[in-house]
């Protein structure tokens, strides 16, 4: 097991490295002011059975779980990914062990509806970026507990130090998210979350087999501006008697903006919702460079995007929108939710900010629409829709190479879709400005008090007043069909089936 | 002052009137997010263009038609400077078919009927002239070519163009399956009587025995054997062309799609509610759905639904009706499909709406204008309870399942039975009434003869 635990922050928080006590098996200090960042790797042969079996038939498996909470994220933790559990899979070739995969989600993050990788997930582009997963699955999820739960009984309990493990793993129950990434090249998993700016009082253990090297660091002015600059000091407790400065630089492809957006439902939303995104700015991130404004919805199957109306020029313009780029395939246009074995869908929007001068706060509109979803008693079922994730996507000058930085994050579910050379400025997303008083603000609407999700009321069958559709419909049914019968055999009764004229030949006839 | 109603006025108004539209609506579609073009349209335009492409019309999703329909729109993706016009080739095509079938419906009133132009034109002007007919196929929505394929149809069986009529009854069914239902009342009304008058064919059996084979030989006359063979001809060649060039789709799309189906959105059927109700309660591909313990129907009569549907419109209509007479036969027998039907939309309406003008003449909705008024008011009233329901459903969001659509379909539904049973009794009457019928006693039982 390695544990990397580092601190990002404020140049004017920065560590007295004189406050850290660091003695063989232990680091601490108090009135650590910063972010967190725990990545926790496991060998194979530390793993329990069942997640051992799992992994085994798996080519490259990386979890993304984002809460709910707003967060500010900082240098070089900026990359957005919409709140909830995200899974990107790529099965081993040649291995038809994929059936246990959803089971074992199950078990580590709870009650999902996932039936298999090839019923519930989606597949993703592959051909243009090898590197991106295979297929992409999500589910809302507001809460670690099982997660952290299973943490505990699985990985906590065999272990020598638990007192150490809990407190870990009881620390993810505020983490702002939660990576979990496996590949079989590297034949390790990785854990890793992330917490905002706060202040931190620590006594980091360890033992002779398990290395942690703990990094405090600041950011720093980069000399470039696709760089990140980091100074401060790296501790690997048990090696080294003191922290060790440093001061390092590095391309990164996810960059902060200093613009901010909302995300809402217009009401009323109907059977056709349009999602509304206020967004702070409509200055480009980089001068010079190009770069157009993208929205990344990840939309679970009960609502979802018609492709075909994305490609008249005046409707995009209407809704300042400039293209839709990607969309999940085999998008259902008519199916109801409870018929649909996929997760739902991911698109990718390019938005068309207005092109004025000053920096002006402006609105782009996502038409949506909603399936059928199952009957419910009371006549309506709640909808939980994540925040999208918007970002600026510049490309990058001729000549920059991006090689994996320590800090960044891959598999986010839309880097994939853009060339090796761009550079994502991301804007942070905020909970509407609700104007319902707090009290109510959990109980109606789109707000989602101060969540990054947006709630949809949907209008389903009430299966309180249904009881009697069968036999009333039947009922109505058959007696219009009766009132046909009936007037059928009044004229038959009085002329039989034939015609007019039949009768004139007969006579003729006789 | 000479009459507004001779061919040249109507056929000219008609043909303004789609023109007119079809420029009102290229000149929304330039101007305008929201498009006059039917969303149906563009998936008939990029089947086409897929075709042109050598793939499959399938590809684009939600293309349940022939491949017919898209080969047909080909020139909409004509490229260079005309190619905007190019586009609405297929909303001139849809509105020719509209005129067509006006010409089909004054020459089978004025040559069949016997009425004088200035009357035949008046009742043909409920097609050509109605607004609704106009902006549909305008609008891009191919119906009205399944309207001129139906007129077509009768033209040619009331002139006894046996061939033509086995062609387009077979093709029909192919486009859109429903003109099979055509099929028992054409046969039913081509019997000797009409044959001979027609003097075509010779009629069979001077005594060539009796009992059940003997009345079966007397019933498959020459007409009736060479309509069945050529529409199944037609139908099954058709059939198997598109299934040889587009394969398992192209009988998903365009058939089994329509029988197997059960989970429509909200439209004016009485069965909708029904539908949803049980679609929701046997399906559940998600296992842990939360609902899935819905109270389930556990006597699916919606499976039934087709006997009612097809008894009425296949068999007891046409038997009983198709040989007094054909044209307002088949308006009973579309009109009775449509109703008792398990989707319906306002598009199916074009379905009966074009043999309003064989039925009307003699219809008692017009002779007595209080019946027929009132009929008019509560198929408005009710459709527009239902639509209104629907708006604060698909709108408003509110849930209006029940009672509010279900009871007003059923409401539309009872009004359409109710008129279903007024065509039925005029079309008893319209032969009955004659002094000789009451002496016609051959086909009646003798209980029932006073």
């Amino acid at each position: 097991m390695r544990q990397r635990i580092t601190f990002i922050q404020q140049p004017q928080d920065s560590v007295d490295p004189k406050s850290l006590k660091v003695t063989k098996n232990d680091i601490s200090t108090t009135g650590l002011k910063g972010a967190r960042e725990d990545r926790v790797t496991f060998g194979f042969e530390e793993l329990p059975q069942e997640l051992y079996r799992v992994l085994k038939a798996t080519h490259e498996l990386h979890i993304r779980w984002v809460s709910e909470s707003p967060y500010e994220s900082i240098v070089p933790f900026v990359s957005r990914v919409s709140p909830g559990l995200h899974v990107f899979y790529t099965p081993q070739r040649n291995s038809n062990n994929s059936s246990l995969l959803c089971p074992a989600l199950k078990k580590v993050f709870g009650e999902i509806d996932c039936i298999s990788p090839e019923k519930s997930f989606t597949t993703l582009p592959i051909e243009r970026f090898s590197h991106s997963s295979a297929t992409q699955y999500y589910t809302p999820l507001p809460y670690l507990n099982t997660f952290i739960h299973y943490l505990i009984n699985k990985l906590c309990a065999p272990s020598k130090d638990t007192t150490a493990c809990l407190s870990r793993a009881e620390l993810l129950h505020s983490a702002s998210y939660l990576d979990i990434d496996f590949d079989t090249i590297s034949h390790a998993l990785s854990i890793t979350g992330f917490w905002p700016a706060q202040t931190w009082s620590l006594s980091l253990p360890t033992t002779s087999s398990n290395r942690l090297e703990v990094g405090m660091l600041s950011i720093q002015t980069p000399q470039a501006p696709e760089e990140l600059s980091l100074g401060g000091f790296l501790t690997v407790v048990g090696e080294d008697a003191s922290p060790s400065p440093t001061l390092f630089s590095f391309p990164a492809r996810h960059h902060p903006t200093s613009q901010s957006f909302t995300s809402t439902f217009l009401v009323p939303s109907g059977l056709h919702p349009t999602l509304q995104l206020r967004i702070s700015g409509s200055a480009k991130p980089v001068d010079g460079a190009a770069c157009a404004l993208h929205a990344h919805l990840t939309l679970p199957k009960a609502v979802f995007a018609d492709k075909y109306q994305f490609s008249d020029s005046l409707f995009l313009a209407s809704k300042n929108l400039s293209a839709l780029h990607y969309i999940s395939p085999d998008v259902d246009l008519e199916a109801p939710a409870y018929t649909v074995p996929h997760w739902g869908s991911s698109l990718l929007l390019e938005l068309s900010p207005p092109s004025v001068k000053e920096d002006v706060e402006w609105t782009a509109e996502v038409p949506l629409h909603l399936r059928y979803l199952a009957p419910s008693e009371g006549g309506t079922q709640e909808v939980h829709i994540p925040s999208p994730v918007l970002f600026w996507a510049c490309t990058a000058e001729e000549g920059s190479k991006f090689t994996v930085n320590p800090f960044e994050r891959v598999d986010l579910g839309y880097e994939g879709l853009f060339g090796p050379r761009t550079m994502f400025y991301h804007l942070d997303p905020e909970p509407e400005a609700s104007t319902i008083p707090a009290a109510e603000r959990d109980m109606h609407g789109s707000g989602g008090g101060g969540r990054l999700v947006n709630t949809l009321e949907v209008p389903v069958l009430d299966s309180q007043k249904s009881a009697y559709v069968e036999l009333g419909t039947a009922a109505v049914v058959m007696a219009g069909f009766a009132w046909v019968c009936w007037c059928l055999w009044r004229v038959w009764r009085r002329g039989g089936y034939g015609r007019t004229r039949v009768a004139v030949m007969e006579k003729k006839k006789q | 002052m000479p009459s507004f109603f001779s061919p040249l006025p109507v056929f000219t108004s008609a043909i303004l009137l789609r023109t007119t539209l079809l420029f009102y609506g290229l000149w929304q579609d330039a101007h305008s997010p929201l498009k006059y073009t039917d969303i149906d349209y563009n998936v008939f335009t990029s089947a086409a263009s897929l075709i042109t492409h050598h793939a499959s019309p399938y590809d684009r999703a939600t293309y349940r038609y022939t491949p017919l329909l898209a080969w047909l729109l080909v020139p909409t993706t004509f490229t260079g400077t005309w190619s905007l016009w190019w586009f609405s080739f297929g909303k001139v095509l849809f509105a020719t078919g509209d005129i067509v079938a006006g010409w089909l419906i004054v020459l089978v009133l004025t040559r069949h009927r016997g009425m004088a132009m200035g009357r035949a034109l008046r009742f043909a002007s409920i097609w050509l002239l109605n607004p609704m007919v106009a902006t549909i196929s305008t609008r891009g929505s191919s119906e009205g070519l399944l309207g001129v394929l139906v007129v077509a149809l009768l033209w040619a069986v009331m002139g006894k163009r046996i061939v033509t009529a086995g062609f387009l009854l077979g093709l029909g069914v192919h486009f859109k399956i429903y003109p099979f239902i055509y099929a028992t009342s054409v046969v039913w009304w081509l019997d000797d009587d009409v044959v001979e008058e027609g003097g075509k064919e010779k009629g069979k059996g001077d005594g060539e025995g009796s009992g059940v084979f003997g009345t079966l030989w007397r019933f498959c006359n020459g007409a009736r054997v060479k309509l069945a063979v050529i529409s199944l001809l037609t139908f099954m060649g058709l059939n198997g062309l598109m299934s040889s060039i587009y394969g398992w789709p192209f009988l998903q799309h365009t058939y089994l799609h329509h029988v197997t189906r059960i989970d429509h959105r909200h439209n004016f059927s009485p069965y909708n509610t029904l539908l949803y109700l049980s679609s929701s309660s046997t399906s559940t591909p998600g296992s842990s759905s939360p609902s899935s313990s819905s109270p389930s129907s556990s006597l699916h009569l919606e499976s039934l639904a087709f006997i009612p549907q097809l008894f009425l419109s296949a068999f007891a209509l046409p038997l009983m009706l198709a040989k007094k007479d054909l044209p307002s036969t088949m308006l009973a027998q579309t009109f009775a499909f449509v109703t008792f039907n398990k989707v319906c939309t306002s598009q199916y309406f074009l379905w009966y709406m074009v043999f309003l003008p064989f039925y009307l003449p003699t219809s008692s909705l017009l002779a007595h204008p209080k019946l027929g008024l009132s009929a008019a008011a509560l198929w408005i009233a009710t459709q527009g309870l239902w639509l209104q329901q629907a708006f604060q459903l698909e709108f408003l969001g509110l849930s209006t399942f029940v009672p509010g659509l279900w009871v007003s379909s059923l409401l539309f539904f009872l009004t359409n039975a109710w008129l279903l049973g007024v065509i039925v009794s005029d079309i008893g009457s319209t032969s009955t009434s004659s002094p000789v019928s009451e002496s016609m006693s051959k086909s009646k039982p003798k209980v029932l003869v006073k």
